[in-house]
């Protein structure tokens, strides 16, 4: 049961929550993509060993759509991770 | 025979009040304060188990959570299964039997299974499930294994409660350390959570006789305790484990017998901001030939029997160990008059501290135990020294001592890490992962001293021996004795290339059961070490798991059981519905709603056919209330309700509303549902019932993370309106009878549209939707009068024989019409077109929401399953839902499936909907649906079967 | 009963839900309305009527129901404009109040949030879980007042009289 720090609320029980999936690429236009591209966007979720961006909604909460980075090796919420690393 | 081994004095236990209690089948009496195996041990019972595997007689080996080899079922009351002896506190009228064993542990036939023992080596179960076939030994397995069985009621009186709990500092363990932090903790005005599982605090203080500045260690413990008590803002526990560790400091605690109302035992889940681990330490065996033998006890163990319940175990003791804790063991014994026959140590130089403790007994360095005979109880013990020399001393008590653990259990269940020292011969905590720190004997200060200023205890000093290893020994010789994992086993698995320590874990069971090998676990890891060459730090630990002791289910669901195991929705027509005889289901979301309303006499089919009739030729009423709604609000909601829409709804105008389908981007259809303009800047959207919360989850995250720009404000009104949906020809005259001032008239308030007014006096907003297709009148009215509405549309409507309709009904008439569900039609492989739905999908929008990815799967031109109605060619033959097409109903892949069948009453036949290759092309065919030993043939056709062209339901 | 408290289910409510720029709600309603709270989960009130700050740009007003009709019209819903949100939600939540002397304890069964005085203050309101659904939960005199969606109503009794059972 981790503890998701909501910007409204402060740190709230997982359990208040409701997954929203990794945070992937921008939704490109659809009419300028080409087929390839489109289900690139689709399909490819990153899924990182390591800290990964990711959407929780405050279900039983607020209702804020939060996004946290979070380490998939030990749960830990994060500060978003510098590019050199 | 009553209570032989019990002291005259001394002890933490009452002798003024004596409990009787039964241990298979019979009666023995010990004394408040006692455990189960306490008072065992008190009656001098000796064999008090069979094992696991072989059915070896075995005794008592330890006084805790340890304790591998004592198992004992409870009966009656405290019914449950697989509980050691030494952590049942006994009562008066106590029932307990021993698991593994029938008809006792001293006469038990499934001993015979020591003379097949070659034949069940490590690796035994993965090799059955290989070869000949499992199935030949499962019965037979499943008998022998599973330790106890699970009661078969649960307890008649009493309840489980599971509740939350905050502190900044939760302490684990009320020993010397713990109640130390604990002390430090809570004078600093911190939350303190401090949690034990034994039944007083003091932790090893209690077992043994120690001194703090000179007085006795216990009263230290009791000034600690009475401070602790004094601080409002400490919460102690006794009979409480810290079972579990998680992430982000929660941690999970069972507390036993919490001395409130009716609760039987309490789950505390604790948030801590750090967590200080004082779980001590645990005394771990000797690996020895037959050291499983009933009378074979830890050395810190007799010596908790002693100080802690005034029991001696044996009358003759031989001591056995590495280290000097021992020798406070033998001088305890011996200063209770206890004959210590000799002290076998395996060190070479035994320190000179640790001599000085027992003067007058023989102390054999460098000498180890070889053998030990007495099958059902000790009878003599085999001294081997180094030098090769044997002697046999007869003695009835063996306390042996191989070293002590930190219990690690919880520091390592946070992920942080361990460390092997060679100078203790342990694993201890090295770098913590989560805010938590060990201290005390659980971080390797194994002596008072180290814990406390002015306590005093002989220091420590291991030489580590991982087992005995003799040449030519015989006998086995158990690193794990309750699961009867011995060192040949062990060996076994090392040999059949199973060399990782999980995988030796796997392989031999060792370290797995009840006690998760807390004695023996580092005797294996010390095995492997041997063997493998290397040391011990790089065979490493298992992975340590909760539940660090085990936990009854009852205390993990807490309150949750019976009518509040799931959570259940209500509307205000329920209480009339369960009154009229309505059989109730949950229908997605929650919602508790009637099935159907079968009357005297009558089956579902016979209730079905009455409801849907009465819809068909004369009125019918249903509770819509559960369907989920939410008002819209803002400048670009009309933009937004494109994008999620696959049609066009922008273009509606106030007071009109528009059937609609919200696909997902990968294409999927999400939902469909009726979209209403209210006025220039207020919408509302509904959605079906099961996909209320998704759907506002989908809009909101849109919104929040995608168009953070637009100005769209979502409120949920699903129960903010409830409705009753009057339905079928004669509608509008219930409508007129109930008394509106809206004009019903459809040419002033046509279909897909709605109206604001007032219905049997009563604010109603009326909408003209329907899901029936007939002629309907959605009341929607505030939730405070349902209930009344409802009791007026019945009254009203009874001169036209209205029926309340259930979703039984509801599924079969919107069948008859083609109308979608969710779930039955509609799953990820279906789009629009698919469902004969293509006007569905605007093209004249750029964008929306699953347009490109419904371009992209069109484009490739692959043949699809497609929405057709069957007609089964025998009018009274079901179709089973879900059913399989195939081409001519040959066994071959198929080709589609049913997707609903229902009986319909105006058509006066059974009809269906399927899925089908090609279907929109293939009206007028024969399709086969195949079952198992038949194959209906069925007449394809469109998937309406009443009223085709909708007059009804616009009329 | 397992702990001394006493549960009560309590009457309809006037809510109104308030969403939008706290300048375009006070500018709209500052004349019927407490001045509205800052502070996130906080609450102001002013005469009967209590204003709960509980999600950004969101607000709940509340008032006895029989002052229903008169805030509803002037809060006007349907005349607001464009860029703030009013909704009449009084019949959406069920409230109920667990008071006395252990109410703590009982509140601690339902809800996993700390609500221990020195976190959960009585200024405070939020939405949290309570018994796994989502619920309003504030302090009152003598002990806690939460709300939960009105259809779980019956459910979130049923819960409550087995905790103190």
């Amino acid at each position: 049961m981790m503890l998701i720090p909501c910007p409204f609320c402060g740190k709230r029980n997982e359990s208040e929550f409701i997954f929203g999936g990794a945070v992937g690429a921008d939704r490109p236009d659809p009419n300028s993509v080409n087929d390839a591209e489109w289900v690139e966007y689709l399909t490819v979720a990153p899924n990182p060993l390591g800290p990964v961006q990711e959407r929780w909604w405050h279900a039983r909460g607020c209702s804020e759509w939060v996004t946290i980075w979070r380490d998939t090796r030990t749960h830990d919420i994060v500060e978003a991770p510098d590019d050199s690393e | 025979m009553t209570q032989n081994n019990r002291c005259a004095s001394g002890g933490r236990i009452d002798r003024s009040r004596t409990l009787r209690f039964t241990f298979n089948g019979k009666s023995y009496e010990g004394f408040e304060g006692d455990t189960l195996a306490s008072a065992l041990l008190a009656n001098d019972v000796r064999v008090t188990a069979r094992s696991f595997k072989y059915h070896r007689p075995r005794g008592i080996v330890g006084h805790g959570p340890e304790e591998p080899a004592t198992l004992v079922e409870l009966d009656g009351e405290d019914a449950s299964g697989n509980r050691p002896a030494t952590t049942v506190p006994l009562r008066d009228g106590l029932s307990a039997r021993s698991v593994n064993c029938w008809p006792s542990p001293e006469f038990d036939i499934g001993g015979v299974n020591q003379l097949l023992s070659r034949f069940i080596p490590a690796g035994f179960y993965y090799k059955t499930f290989k070869w000949p076939n499992w199935h030949l030994f499962e019965p037979s397995i499943r008998k022998a294994a599973g330790l106890a069985a699970a009661p078969a009621q649960p307890p008649s009186s009493g309840h489980f409660e599971a509740r939350h709990a905050h502190a900044d500092v939760l302490v684990a363990g009320a020993g010397p350390a713990g109640l130390k932090a604990a002390l430090k903790a809570g004078r600093a005005g911190k939350r303190v959570f401090l949690a034990d599982e034994d039944s007083e605090a003091g932790g090893s203080l209690l077992n043994c006789d120690l001194s703090i500045d000179g007085q006795p260690a216990m009263g230290w413990v009791e000034a600690a305790v009475l401070e602790l008590r004094g601080m409002a803002n400490v919460t102690h526990l006794q009979n409480a484990t810290v079972w579990a560790y998680r992430e982000h400091n929660l941690l999970i605690v069972n507390e036993r017998n919490p001395d409130q109302g009716s609760i039987i035992e309490r789950s505390w889940r604790v948030r801590a901001g750090e967590v200080v681990i004082a779980t001590g330490a645990t005394e771990r065996a000797m690996v020895f030939s037959n050291n499983d033998r009933p009378g074979v006890m830890l050395a810190s163990s007799v010596q908790a029997y002693f100080n802690r319940w005034g029991v001696i175990p044996g009358k003759r003791v031989v001591l056995f160990t590495n280290n000097n804790s021992a020798y406070a063991v033998a001088s305890d014994l011996i200063a209770a008059g206890v004959r210590v026959e000799a002290i076998l140590d395996s060190r070479s130089c035994v320190p000179q501290a640790a001599l000085e403790l027992v003067p007058e007994i023989t102390v054999q360095s460098s000498t180890v135990v070889g053998d030990v005979r007495g099958h059902k109880g000790v009878k003599a013990v085999k001294a081997v020294s180094s030098s090769g020399s044997v002697n046999w001393i007869e003695c009835d008590l063996l306390a042996h001592s191989g070293g002590w653990n930190p219990t690690v259990h919880l520091w390592s269940q946070s992920r942080s890490t361990l460390r092997f020292d060679e100078d203790l011969a342990a694993f201890l905590p090295y770098q913590p992962v989560q805010n938590c720190t060990a201290v005390g004997a659980a971080a390797g200060q194994l002596t008072l001293d180290q814990i406390i200023d002015g306590g005093e205890e002989l220091a420590y000093e291991i030489e580590p021996l991982w087992r005995v290893d003799l040449p030519g020994q015989r006998g086995k010789a158990f690193l794990d004795i309750q699961n009867d994992v011995s060192v040949s086993d062990v060996h076994l698995a090392l040999r059949e290339g199973y060399d990782n320590v999980e995988h030796v874990k796997r392989y031999t069971t060792g370290g797995m059961g009840i006690d998760q090998g807390k004695t023996g676990n580092i005797n294996i890891i010390g095995t492997v070490a041997m063997q493998k060459g290397v040391p011990l730090q790089e065979v490493g630990t298992t992975t340590f798991r909760s539940p660090y002791t085990p936990v009854s289910f009852g205390a993990i669901g807490g309150l949750r059981e019976d009518s509040v195991l799931f959570p259940y929705r209500h509307t205000p027509v329920t209480q009339w519905n369960k009154d009229n005889g309505a059989v109730m289901y949950e229908a997605g979301a929650r919602w508790r709603r009637p099935g159907y309303f079968p009357q005297q006499g009558e089956g579902l089919q016979d209730a079905v056919n009455r409801e849907c009739r009465a819809v068909r030729e004369g009125v019918g009423v249903y509770d819509g209330s559960p369907l989920g709604t939410f008002e819209l609000k803002g400048r670009d909601v009309p933009q937004f309700l494109d994008f999620i829409y696959s049609n066009m709804v922008s273009s509606l105008t106030p007071g009109n509303g528009r059937y609609g389908l919200m696909l997902s981007d990968d294409g999927l259809i999400l939902d469909d549902g009726v979209v209403f303009r209210l006025d220039e800047h207020r919408w509302l959207v509904s959605t079906s019932t099961g996909h209320a919360d998704s759907i506002n989850q989908h809009m909101e995250k849109l919104l929040q993370t995608e168009f953070p720009d637009w100005q769209v404000m979502i409120t949920t009104v699903t129960s903010q309106w409830n409705n009753a949906t009057i339905c079928g020809p004669r509608a509008r005259d219930v409508m007129q009878a109930l008394g509106t001032d809206v004009d019903l008239s459809p040419e002033v308030f046509p279909f897909m549209s709605f109206r604001d007014g007032t219905v049997a006096g009563f604010p109603a907003r009326i909408v003209r939707v329907s899901f029936t297709g007939e002629l309907s009148f959605e009341v929607n009215v505030a939730p405070r009068h349902m209930a009344e509405l409802w009791a007026k549309v019945i009254e009203a409507g009874a001169p036209f024989g209205i029926q309340p309709v259930g979703s039984e009904s509801s599924h079969v008439l919107r069948v008859e019409k083609g109308f979608l569900s969710l779930g039955h039609e509609v799953d990820g492989t279906v789009d629009a077109y698919d469902l004969g739905m293509g006007w569905a999908m605007s093209k004249k929008k750029t964008d929306y929401l699953g347009k490109r990815s419904i371009q992209l799967r069109r484009e490739g031109k692959a043949t699809r399953r497609e929405l057709v109605g069957i007609l089964p060619e025998d009018h009274n033959r079901q179709v089973p839902e879900g059913a399989p097409l195939t081409p001519g109903g040959r066994k071959e892949a198929t080709e589609g499936l049913v997707t609903a069948c229902v009986w319909s009453v105006v058509n006066d036949r059974w009809v269906g909907l399927a899925l089908l290759k090609n279907g929109h092309s293939r009206h007028g065919e024969i399709a086969h649906v195949r079952l198992k030993d038949e194959v209906i043939p069925v007449k394809i056709t469109k998937p309406v079967f009443h009223d085709p062209d909708g007059k009804l339901l616009r009329s | 009963m397992t702990y001394d408290v006493a549960i009560v289910r309590q009457p309809l409510n006037a809510l109104f839900d308030l969403k939008g720029s706290p300048a375009a709600i006070q500018n709209w309603a500052a004349d019927v309305l407490p001045t509205l709270p800052e502070r996130p989960n906080s609450r102001t009130g002013q005469a009967s009527v209590e204003l709960y700050h509980v999600g950004r740009n969101h607000w709940i007003a509340r008032a006895p129901l029989e002052q229903e009709a008169e805030l509803e019209k002037h809060l006007s819903p349907t005349n607001c404009p464009a860029e703030i949100s009013i909704v009449r939600v009084s019949d959406t939540l069920t409230f109920f109040r667990v008071v006395g002397p252990q109410a703590d304890e009982v509140m601690s069964i339902a809800c996993p949030l700390d609500i221990h005085e020195t976190e959960f203050g009585e200024e405070t309101v939020t939405y949290t879980e309570l018994f796994g659904l989502k619920a309003l939960i504030m302090r009152c005199e003598d002990g806690f007042e939460f709300a939960v969606e009105q259809s779980f109503g019956d459910m979130a009794e049923d819960y409550l009289s087995r905790a103190v059972a």
